[in-house]
């Protein structure tokens, strides 16, 4: 018996999930735009910004460490998107309680999930060129580019953007959500052999470093940007891949439970 | 004829005078930490965490880092504790009592502008003790360095950091927008950390910098509170406290100016 729902098939398919992709990704877009256009501004600031400020303390350096920090900007320049602006885009759903409003759309989640990935991933890579071609200008460095360096990019870009969605899903309270995010831009700034060579930390804390996502990120970028730094990104690969999945997973997992 | 004066009879007295000041004062400063009561703890570990992780960290980013180096990072992030707690937190606290509707009820308190101004001065104060000596005893601990303290310490901190508040007040009340007002703020912690010779010798900023430095009052504090932790190492000139001083009394009269305009 179909009387009690005479029109209301349910819809779905591979279709209605690209329909239900293109309007969220336009319904983000539209409700993200000047948050976005901050975004970028902020990106090249820091990125650009930190390969200046890091000469500053550093003193004379020579070309090898001037190319491990222009180099290390790239990675720089993607955290605060991934690791603080998609989750305080989340955050910012849940403070204003349209949290529950943007799941009850009839859209599927996947897609929803996918249309903030695209637009987040989209807007860290034109800020990561620009950094770098900034952090490149001031040290004047010359980088042996290859192919490598667009998977590189993407794949990193893609692990900050995931791991800060689930982030920003998996923690109920938008709070604490706020007091990671500030204490991962002070990790990575200050704690993390991003600009610098591994070898230069304690043991204990480069081994630290080997399971976070910050060095790989790193690495490799760096192994697309120049010859005989690096000397096994194929473990970063893996690292960042595995990251990538296990933030998928734990999103995944928040994101299909039912109230 | 009589004259009656009976409709003002209960009127208290105009109060004014020292007595009445210091009065005043001590009531806005137990207003001041009550109402910060709950912010003040987390404010005080973040202190620590950024002293502490300011020198730590920097320690393992900066290839071979030599005593100087250590030395001028340490005194770095004491310095630069005392600068953002007044240029970075005063301002930020009146930027939420703008947002909350709270700010326009403080000045109707029947208080002088100034002994308020003055507790929120001392609250920032205590506040930035516990980030300073964290700096110093993780320098202590990690680089064994010595502090060679001399007398003028006191007065050297305490103009950073009167110099500092007062500069972070005169923008917070004299601009209007909240968002504005935090806005400066971030950009401040940018400037300051990245691009002021605190944590590193002036030389190594582009000489239009520097020259910039010359007339900002973070160098100058920088060199003053150095100068006063170790021997040696910095030579302090009667410019850098006339430069503090004026950077004081200006911020001072514009916060007094903005402040006694009623609406």
């Amino acid at each position: 018996m179909t009387a009690m729902a005479p029109g209301l098939p349910v819809r779905s398919g591979v279709g209605f999930w690209f329909d239900g992709y293109r309007s969220m990704l336009r319904f983000e877009t539209k409700s993200l735009r000047r948050y976005l256009t901050l975004g970028v501004v902020v990106q090249v600031l820091m990125g650009a910004g930190m390969a200046l400020m890091y000469g500053y303390y550093f003193g004379d350096l020579t070309p090898v460490q001037q190319t491990f920090i222009v180099t290390g900007i790239p990675a720089l320049a993607l955290v605060p998107v991934g690791f603080a602006m998609v989750p305080a885009s989340i955050m910012d759903h849940k403070i204003r309680n349209t949290y529950d409003y943007v799941w009850s759309l009839p859209v599927p989640r996947a897609a929803s999930a996918a249309a903030t990935f695209t637009i987040f991933t989209a807007l860290a890579i034109p800020g990561a060129v620009a950094a770098i071609v900034i952090a490149t200008m001031i040290y004047d460095i010359d980088l042996q580019v290859s192919w490598l360096v667009i998977p590189a990019i993407l794949l990193t870009s893609a692990m900050a953007t995931s791991v800060g969605y689930a982030l920003g899903h998996v923690i109920p309270e938008p709070r604490i959500t706020n007091l990671i995010t500030n204490l991962v831009i002070f990790l990575v700034l200050l704690f993390s052999p991003i600009v610098v060579p591994i070898e230069q930390f304690p043991d204990w804390w480069a081994s630290v470093q080997r399971v976070l996502p910050f060095w790989h990120m790193s690495v490799v970028i760096r192994d697309g940007l120049t010859d005989g730094l690096v000397t096994d990104a194929a473990t970063s690969y893996l690292v960042l891949t595995g990251w990538t999945v296990f933030a998928w997973a734990a999103a995944g997992w928040v994101v299909a439970r039912r109230r | 004829m009589t004259v009656d004066t009976s409709f003002a009879v209960d009127l208290p007295a105009k109060r004014s005078g020292a007595g009445s000041w210091v009065h005043s004062y001590a009531a806005m400063l137990r207003w001041e930490t009550r109402g910060a009561r709950l912010l003040l703890p987390l404010i005080v570990v973040v202190q620590i965490l950024a002293g502490a992780g300011f020198v730590l960290g920097f320690g393992l980013l900066i290839p071979d880092i030599d005593a100087e180096m250590a030395l001028y990072l340490s005194t770095g992030a004491v310095v630069m504790s005392l600068i953002l707690i007044g240029l970075v937190l005063t301002p930020q606290v009146i930027a939420q009592q703008k947002m909350e509707g709270s700010y326009e009820f403080l000045w109707s308190l029947p208080v002088p502008r100034s002994a308020a101004t003055m507790a929120s001065v001392t609250l920032a104060a205590v506040a930035a003790i516990p980030g300073v000596a964290a700096a110093m005893l993780v320098a202590v601990w990690r680089y064994d360095i010595s502090f060679v303290v001399s007398p003028t310490v006191l007065p050297a901190c305490l103009l950073t950091l009167l110099c500092g508040c007062l500069v972070g007040s005169a923008v917070a009340h004299g601009v209007e927008e909240p968002q504005v007002i935090l806005l400066f703020t971030q950009l401040a912690i940018f400037f300051i950390i990245g691009f002021s010779p605190v944590s590193f010798p002036i030389d190594r900023l582009p000489p239009w910098l520097a020259t910039l430095h010359e007339f900002l009052p973070f160098h100058h504090m920088a060199v003053v509170v150095r100068s006063s932790l170790t021997t040696g190492m910095v030579r302090v000139a009667p410019i850098d406290w006339m430069v503090l001083v004026a950077w004081t009394v200006l911020a001072a009269v514009i916060t007094g100016l903005v402040l006694v305009r009623r609406k």
